[in-house]
């Protein structure tokens, strides 16, 4: 459904010019910097897959996204997407996906959601009927109702989201990217677009690739997981392989009265450090729950404070690093 | 394809209704400035007769067309103007992953209605000028019939050069500097005949910055100024090219677009 081949893709930055005529003079100005985003990456993604792609600030992932929907020529290599190329057909290629960028809508901003909903199905040619499934469909999965004659500026982030996915979807593309599509969400709000992304991925078949810098969004929706870094492919492998390799560890960070006495050792516990009375415990959440741990420490002496860290990104680069 | 430009323009539209307060201010500011503008032009014209032989009805004409064609370029297509936004922020990527071609989407995201009021001024002036020249004794039919013409070819002409404009600043990433050359300077160039200029920049006229086939050119047939039969011809053909050597720009423009980090 998706074939990268061996994409690169690097920027010439000029350096800007300051002063008088300074648009004219970078024009023509020859000091110019080499930058490579995407460097010699290649993959190739079925129908139905669920793929988390991910890695650190600025490793190139919205470039990659950028050059499979059409927004940007790759340098070298070729895309195809259900077997049209995004920058030679990309017209062809622009009805076959959705794309939803976490940090904009593509919403006409001060217009009510129906609005936006009804230029769309102009743009994209969808009969009356097709419209209505898909409008009833994702009403009822993402509760449009509640706001379908708002402005978009005056909806919440969450609200701005769901819009944004029904839109995304409404001329039922069969390949979905997502750019960090939880990106300032509120728990309640994530789980809900998590929610309707698994429907979405199991009952529709849909093909998704998705960015994000939330380690739940992966464990909870992905199947298999790309990491890239520095513009290179650095892992291609499931979930299942990327836990057994590093073992996506959560963190529990507990503050005791007094240090506890005594340590005892569970099941599905990694690693324990205590550094005077502050207990650091690091688990893997597939084997081990963390009401269950806390429930046993408890046990241990008189807990003051309790912090929970979910695994960054940055963490497992290391880890595979390591 | 018309359907979805009206049902574009149309929410553009709605959306600008949504701050009223700042849409009638900013069409009576334009309105204004325009009025200004002219006002000054007539008060160098009544004092000095006339400019390298052209009376003041027929500068009037040169300054009707060019002043109607701006207004029209910058009525329909202020996005175009301001596409230094869509390179600097990225916001491009949201319309070029639709299945429309993102010129028709960039020229559907607004409509700076307050130029209606500069397309007013443009015709007025040329209304003002054709009853002075035909006061004079002249035969203004051809005028009547080819300002039209001239007014939509050069609408087209600003439009190529600022497409042109757009296209190059997919390479600096800065526009606004550039448009002073290439719109606003010639603009006021045009208000006045291309034979007073040096030859440098009356070259630069006929060729990168064509504004001279908008009115100069053919004016010299129309207002018997010994220019040839077929110059009146050259003014829309000279639009076509534009436009096609602009769009051609626009295009190499958008390979090299690259968006923002996000």
């Amino acid at each position: 459904m998706i074939e990268a081949k061996h994409i690169e893709k690097s920027f010439f930055l000029t350096k800007a010019k300051e002063g008088r005529f300074a648009s004219l003079r970078t024009l023509f100005s020859r000091e110019q910097r080499e930058v490579k985003a995407v460097h010699d990456i290649s993959f190739s993604i079925d129908r139905g897959e669920f793929v988390g792609y991910i890695g650190p600030n600025g490793a190139g992932k919205s470039t990659t996204i950028k050059m499979l929907a059409g927004i940007l020529h790759p340098s070298q290599g070729e895309i195809r997407i259900g077997g049209y190329s995004p920058q030679r057909e990309r017209i062809q290629v622009a009805s076959q996906i959705g794309v939803v960028f976490g940090q904009r809508t593509q919403l006409w901003w001060d217009l009510p959601v129906r609005d936006s909903f009804e230029i769309l199905q102009a743009m994209y040619k969808i009969n009356d009927k097709a419209y209505r499934r898909s409008m009833e469909a994702y009403q009822e999965l993402l509760d449009l109702h509640e706001f379908l004659d708002t402005p978009v500026r005056k909806l919440s982030l969450g609200q701005r989201m769901r819009a944004d996915l029904a839109a995304a979807l409404l001329h039922d593309p069969p390949v979905l990217f997502l750019d960090e599509p939880t990106i300032g969400l509120d728990v309640v709000a994530k789980t809900r677009i998590r929610a309707f992304l698994k429907e979405v991925n199991q009952t529709q078949k849909k093909t998704i690739l998705l960015t994000t810098h939330d380690m739940d969004d992966i464990e909870q929706l992905c199947n298999r997981i790309i990491v890239i870094n520095h513009g290179k492919k650095m892992m291609d492998t499931s979930l299942v392989d990327l836990r057994r390799q590093i073992g996506l560890p959560s963190l529990i960070r507990i503050e005791f009265r007094q240090p506890p006495e005594k340590l005892y050792d569970l099941e599905g516990i990694k690693r324990m450090e205590l550094a005077e009375n502050v207990l650091s415990i690091y688990f893997d959440k597939g084997k081990i729950s963390s009401p269950r741990i806390l429930a046993e420490v408890a046990g241990w002496g008189e807990p003051l404070d309790i912090q929970m860290k979910e695994p960054g990104i940055e963490e497992i680069i290391r880890l595979i690093y390591r | 394809m018309f359907a979805l430009y009206r049902k574009l323009i149309a929410a553009s539209i709605r959306s600008q209704m949504q701050y009223k307060i700042n849409f009638v201010t900013s069409a009576a500011t334009t309105g204004m400035i325009m009025v200004l503008d002219f006002i000054i032009l007539s008060a160098i014209l009544y004092r000095f007769h006339d400019v390298v032989g052209w009376n003041i009805y027929e500068v009037g004409m040169l300054y009707g067309i060019s002043s109607a064609s701006v207004s029209l370029y910058r009525l329909f297509a202020p996005e175009i103007n301001d596409f230094e936004k869509y390179i600097v922020q990225g916001e491009l990527d949201q319309l070029l992953i639709r299945p429309v071609s993102p010129l028709l989407l960039l020229l559907t995201r607004n409509l700076d209605l307050s130029r209606v009021g500069g397309v007013v001024q443009g015709m007025s002036v040329l209304v003002v000028s054709l009853s002075g020249l035909a006061a004079e004794g002249k035969s203004i039919m051809g005028l009547v019939l080819f300002s039209p013409i001239a007014i939509l070819s050069g609408g087209v002409i600003y439009f190529s050069i600022g497409l042109a404009t757009a296209g190059v600043a997919f390479w600096t990433h800065q526009m606004k500097d550039m448009l002073t050359f290439t719109i606003y300077a010639p603009a006021n160039a045009s208000n006045y005949p291309i034979g007073l200029y040096p030859n440098w920049l009356k070259w630069l006229f006929f060729s990168a910055i064509p504004i001279a086939y908008m009115n100069y050119l053919p004016m010299l047939t129309l207002l018997g100024k010994g220019g040839a039969w077929f110059y009146p011809i050259l003014t829309p053909v000279a639009a076509a090219i534009a436009f096609y050597f602009a769009r051609m720009l626009w295009n190499v423009g958008i390979r090299h677009y690259h968006s923002t980090g996000s």
